[in-house]
């Protein structure tokens, strides 16, 4: 991976990303793309391995100017696209110009690049079907979710990765989807960060799912390992927290209440109304009811990425990393 | 520590000597990091249960166990049993039985049906104490990590059979052996004889499908009746060094293999109760 297109560079995940990039001696130069004008904190930003481009992904031209322009200049041959609009509750053309129209111009202008040869999209597990009559333990085929109710959140995320999926083994070049869990970490399209931003967190009456969680640095490491990967496919990123939504909100030091199922939706359209939250009910509620846990068995065997960064809970409290052995509580306690 | 753990905890203590409560730590499971694995299970909790379930393992059902050596040590396997009763107890006397007969023990991670996930408390519950949602995947999940799998292939028809069918096998579905193959996993037929009497069912409203449950089962007592319980272990049938593991594919295969645990199962019930001093003895 001589040189790495990064789309979202200037977020809190493009900006662990470029770190990694950065100390990796086989990673001789990065082109950052990002919306803002000057990039200040950008890592490595005016050193001679990252060059800073703003670009407007949303409009076709900016892409081709990007890609024909600078990533060609550059020799680049690595995308790593992680830009998708981070809030729930926007919605409209703009969103999906960026979440779905974007990618679709990004990889078919990349299959008649002169240098690109790797395309690696940054998706999202939330665009599995989570239902009681499926696995707990979600595999790449597991179904995804084509409810016709899906918040154009779901929808454009799942839009996307269809679309990348749908080339590979016909694009010329290697491509590689990574479905993470979801990050509990500020500024990173977290739905449950905002959920446990207040002191009360309400939940189901009667269910406590199983969710799985994971860290910006277990993000960073899967993509800089599908970076440095000859793979094609679909692998899923679980991280390294599995626990009951009431163990989330315990973890983080919230107090959780379960309330009744109906009364949730009411609650928290209330809070978003009022307070500008991004949390919504909707887009979660599958998953307060049903456990869902990534299987990340083929990212395992075929990338090697194994999560080993839980997350550092408010609580004091950190996941014991799992083993592949199975324990006892007593071993455990020794 | 959560309000949950100290209640199962305190359940444990109150209920559960201590010497059992210490060979029980002793169970191995995956933990996933926070105490539970990734299906849910939770040791705590799962001990707790036990201790409830003492009374009615040891004093009510009165439980005789008959062939607990054929049950595998280590290793993946699957349990295939007669399935009776309106709340399906007898998944707890064997759960509860396989617990006591094996050292270190194992914990049969019962698979049950689509429907209990979609009942509040039921659910979650059943999740802790390692019962899992029964699909295939999960079924798949449980024998790649060498667990132990309690499947009752009757399904749903099993507790749902009248008075007059009991000790009848109803249809034995073949996705057990299915997989059994496939993960080259024995399979180890098991008869529960006394729960199909315990608590007979005289109706049941078929429009009534509250929660995903199939029906509404009306039964002739209040509770489950003290009826004596045997369970029964057969020798485990190591189907997959019979059948090819693309076997698993194949309907015929699939259909043979089933009706062999189909019978041994039956061959358990027909000892079990011709063994049997009585109902209630």
């Amino acid at each position: 991976m001589s040189g790495v297109l990064v789309t979202g560079a200037t977020t809190p995940i493009g900006h662990a990303l470029m770190r990694a990039l950065l100390d990796d001696p086989d990673c001789e130069r990065v082109l950052a793309v990002g919306a803002e004008a000057e990039p200040a904190t950008l890592p490595g930003y005016g050193s001679g391995r990252v060059v800073y481009e703003r670009a407007d992904l949303t409009r076709p031209r900016e892409v081709r100017r990007l890609l024909f322009g600078p990533a060609r200049a550059l020799g680049i041959e690595s995308v790593l696209h992680t830009a998708l609009h981070r809030s729930a509750i926007d919605e409209g053309g703009r969103v999906r110009a960026l979440n779905v129209e974007s990618t679709r111009e990004l990889l078919h202008l990349a299959e008649r690049h002169p240098t690109l040869r790797r395309f690696v999209l940054r998706s999202y597990g939330d665009v599995y079907q989570i239902d009681p009559g499926r696995p707990v333990l979600i595999s790449e085929e597991h179904p995804l979710d084509f409810s016709s109710g899906a918040p154009q959140f779901v929808r454009d995320r799942r839009e996307a990765d269809i679309t990348v999926c749908t080339r590979m083994g016909l694009s010329p070049m290697r491509i590689i989807v990574l479905r993470c869990a979801e990050i509990l970490a500020p500024a990173s399209g977290s739905q449950l960060y905002d959920y446990l931003s207040a002191p009360v967190c309400f939940r189901p009456l009667g269910f406590n799912p199983m969710l799985d969680l994971m860290t910006i640095e277990d993000a960073v490491d899967a993509m800089r390992l599908a970076l440095g990967s000859d793979a094609n496919g679909v692998f899923n990123v679980p991280g390294a927290d599995t626990l009951p939504l009431s163990e989330v909100v315990r973890e983080w030091g919230r107090r959780g209440l379960a309330v009744p199922g109906p009364l949730l939706a009411p609650l928290y359209r209330f809070r978003t109304s009022t307070l500008g939250m991004e949390f919504r009910y909707d887009l979660n509620h599958r998953r307060f009811h049903f456990s869902a846990v990534l299987d990340g068995t083929r990212a395992r065997e075929v990338l090697g990425y194994v999560p080993s960064h839980p997350i550092a809970w408010p609580s004091g409290g950190a996941a014991v990393l799992e083993r592949a052995e199975p324990r006892s509580k007593a071993e455990a306690t020794k | 520590m959560t309000a949950a753990s100290r209640l199962a905890r305190s359940v444990s203590t109150a209920l559960l000597p201590r010497q059992e409560r210490e060979r029980l730590a002793h169970l191995r499971f995956h933990d996933a990091g926070h105490g539970y694995d990734l299906l849910g299970l939770e040791l705590d909790a799962l001990i707790a249960a036990v201790a409830a379930s003492s009374f009615l393992y040891e004093r009510y059902f009165r439980v005789s166990s008959h062939g607990a050596e054929h049950i595998p040590a280590e290793g993946a396997a699957v349990l295939a049993c007669n399935h009776s009763g309106l709340l399906a107890l007898d998944g707890v006397v064997v759960v509860m039985d396989v617990l006591r007969h094996t050292n270190p023990p194992r914990l049969p991670r019962a698979v049950g049906d689509l429907f209990l996930q979609l009942l509040p408390w039921v659910g979650a519950m059943f999740a802790r104490v390692g019962v899992v949602s029964g699909t295939r995947g999960n079924f798949r999940h449980l024998l790649e990590s060498g667990e132990l799998a309690l499947v009752f292939p009757e399904g749903t028809p099993g507790i749902g059979k009248g008075y007059k069918k009991r000790y009848q096998l109803q249809e034995w579905r073949v996705g057990h052996v299915e997989l059994a193959l496939r993960q080259r996993a024995p399979v180890v037929p098991v008869a529960v004889i006394g729960a199909e009497e315990s608590w007979p069912q005289i109706a049941r409203i078929d429009g009534v499908r509250a929660f995903g449950a199939p029906y509404l089962p009306i039964p002739a007592t209040p509770f489950p009746l003290p009826t004596h319980h045997h369970v029964y272990y057969g020798q485990p049938l190591y189907l997959h060094e019979r059948y090819p593991p693309d076997g698993a594919d194949d309907p015929e295969v699939t259909d043979a293999a089933a009706a062999e645990v189909k019978a041994a199962v039956a061959a358990l019930i027909e000892r079990g109760l011709a063994e049997r001093p009585g109902v209630f003895r």
